[in-house]
């Protein structure tokens, strides 16, 4: 089949524009289809000559003619096959303005304007959770008989009982690079004893909350937030809104009470699992016995360090579940939608996470504790 | 000249395929021919949208062979498979858009892709095509989710016509579309079919789609096919599920006569 041409043609008295070949998408490529040309106001289209004609191809037609200066209500086809004829007046009927529509400009100012209003809206929805969940506890003390106990103790399976492992694995392994790197400054100044101070209280106060609760914010909030927000997305939450149970009831508390429940469980496993790595290298590279160890511990060790890292554990954890719940139900419904919350609540957490213990610590420190 | 190419476009030959351990085929084999519409029936669980999945070579047979334009489309290499491809376009259930693209971003993507035609030329040829399908112009810069299902599916439709193929495969289009909406659909299907020559396989369990455009009804029953024809002829087979659903049409209701309406 022959490609597309355009062809002008004076010898008939009005102007007539012959087109001929195969007008097909297939056929269409970048190079323009004839030297442009001064055309009048309205031509005769001759399509005798057309072998094959799909809309793509009719557009380009129109849309060369119009680049001539001939809109398409001013065409006349003639010699037209019908089938041929009937595609071009579906395209004529369904041409729109070459402008595009665009959205909105939008400018610095618009865009500030805009980021502000998606703050407050934020903010707006944190502080309806957090009062949604607080009035379903007290809902909950009145009437304790409605607490989901199959829901909380599967999260508690999902997000303490299986995180044990991950716990003792990387605190022991913290606490033997830590008890390793703090030995070999000791030994210098024949300090080894005090390597089991500085290890048990650092991982004790600090270590242990802090990395135990990114742990977890990485694992069960990205959980969460997917659960949640894949809920949302299947109108699923909607359902069990319209039978008449809370979602907050339902879905939520059971998991933020597994969350608080469960966070200082793995922070003391991972004390434990620390304060074993520790004991490792101490004994290994320090000489100090495992009996030792633990004597110093005990005497260097006081209780306001245990409790306080214990302590910080349910505060971390009831902000990753708040955050973790409040970006799950504010899923769009598209697919990036999903990985964006997911990876929102890790950073919002996280960041959380560590605000939250610079505040207790410097509280702790004003109060003298 | 205006319908050239092969006669036979879509054929099976006694595909069989599984799915989870469950036999959905047990051996179809059925054909559409150029320029003709196919309408695809059968209860619910059939199989007729799997069959869909396996002509678009989406989900692999276990037995038998898909031919499109004359080639298997489970033997033949990946550059024939995709020569294949730009000839027909398929409309998904759900529509099946890009959810990170606008509407017409959504529409040019084959048009992007598969021709060499420049970027702005591909987003105009797709509001044609969205205009052809009845969209409003100011759908064109939004967002999938944004949009109803209707609107969704319409947006799909484009879609697939974008390359202007010659083969549509088409999985519940009036599904969720108001009638309104649903015979201005069956129109344009006829309108392109009749004047290009389009072929067209669909899905449906809507009569007034199968009653108005389609020129043949394939049944799918118990994994194979029950008949291939036309309307009176599907109408003539003897099978209860069949007669149940030509008569599912409730009658009119007659209007209240005077004694019984509230003085």
């Amino acid at each position: 089949m022959n490609p597309p041409t355009l062809r002008l043609d004076h010898s008939a008295g009005p102007a007539r524009v012959i087109a001929s070949g195969d007008w097909r998408l297939v056929r269409m490529d970048r190079r323009p289809l004839w030297q442009p040309q001064p055309l009048p106001q309205s031509v005769e289209l001759d399509g005798d000559g057309i072998e094959r004609l799909d809309p793509s191809g009719a557009w380009m037609l129109l849309r060369t003619l119009a680049a001539a200066g001939v809109t398409a209500d001013a065409i006349v086809p003639v010699n037209f096959h019908p089938a041929a004829r009937a595609i071009l007046e579906l395209v004529r009927q369904n041409l729109t303005p070459s402008e595009r529509m665009r959205p909105p400009a939008s400018n610095w100012v618009v865009q500030i304007g805009a980021a502000a209003h998606r703050l407050a809206e934020y903010v707006g929805a944190a502080l309806s959770l957090v009062g949604r969940v607080g009035a379903e506890c007290v809902g909950l003390i009145r009437h304790p008989q409605q607490f989901r106990i199959k829901e909380f103790t599967a999260q508690v399976d999902a997000i303490f009982v299986q995180a044990i492992v991950l716990v003792v694995m990387m605190m022991f392994l913290l606490g033997v690079v830590f008890a390793y790197l703090l030995g070999r400054q000791a030994l210098q100044y024949g300090a080894n004893l005090y390597v089991v101070d500085g290890t048990t209280l650092a991982i004790c106060r600090e270590l242990s909350p802090i990395l135990v609760a990114i742990l977890i914010a990485g694992r069960s909030g990205s959980a969460i937030t997917a659960q949640l927000g894949t809920m949302k997305f299947d109108d699923e939450i909607d359902a069990i809104s319209v039978l008449g149970l809370s979602p907050w009831g339902v879905l939520i508390i059971p998991r933020l009470l597994a969350l608080v429940m469960a966070l200082p469980l793995l922070v003391f496993i991972g004390d434990l699992a620390g304060i074993g790595g520790s004991m490792l290298v101490a004994d290994k590279q320090l000489d100090i016995a495992p009996a030792a160890f633990v004597n110093r511990m005990v005497s260097a060790l006081d209780t306001a360090t245990v409790v306080v890292g214990l302590g910080k554990a349910p505060v971390f954890a009831l902000f990753i579940g708040l955050i973790a719940s409040q970006t799950g139900l504010r899923v769009r419904r598209n697919a990036r939608s999903i990985g964006l919350s997911t990876t929102s609540t890790v950073v919002q957490s996280i960041v959380a996470v560590i605000l939250l213990n610079a505040v207790i610590a410097v509280t702790l420190v004003e109060l003298g504790i | 000249m205006w319908h050239a190419g092969e006669e036979v476009l879509v054929e099976t030959r006694a595909v069989e395929t599984r799915l989870g351990g469950q036999y959905i085929h047990r051996g179809v084999s059925l054909s559409v021919r150029r320029g003709e519409i196919a309408a695809l029936i059968g209860g619910s669980g059939t199989g007729k949208s799997v069959l869909l999945r396996v002509l678009c070579g989406l989900l692999r047979p276990t037995a038998g062979e898909a031919m499109l334009f004359g080639g298997n489309v489970w033997a033949v290499d990946s550059d024939a498979l995709n020569a294949m491809r730009r000839r027909y376009g398929m409309l998904f259930q759900d529509g099946a858009l890009f959810s990170s693209l606008t509407v017409e971003q959504n529409v040019a993507t084959p048009l992007i892709e598969h021709t060499r035609l420049p970027r702005s030329d591909c987003l105009q040829l797709a509001r044609l095509k969205l205009a052809m399908v009845g969209l409003p112009p100011d759908a064109a810069c939004k967002m999938p989710d944004e949009l109803s299902g209707g609107m969704r599916k319409r947006v799909a439709l484009a879609r697939a016509l974008a390359l202007d193929p010659e083969l549509l495969f088409l999985d519940e289009p009036t599904s969720g579309l108001d009638p309104v909406s649903a015979r201005a659909f069956d129109r344009l299907l006829r309108t392109l079919c009749d004047n290009l020559g389009l072929t067209v396989l669909l899905v449906t369990h809507d009569l007034d789609t199968l009653l108005s455009i389609a020129d043949r009804i394939i049944v799918l029953a118990q994994g194979k096919v029950l008949g291939s024809g036309t309307l009176d002829q599907i109408r003539a087979l003897d099978d209860p599920w069949l007669h149940a659903y030509f008569s599912s049409r409730t009658p009119e209701v007659a209007p209240a006569t005077p004694s019984t309406q509230l003085s």
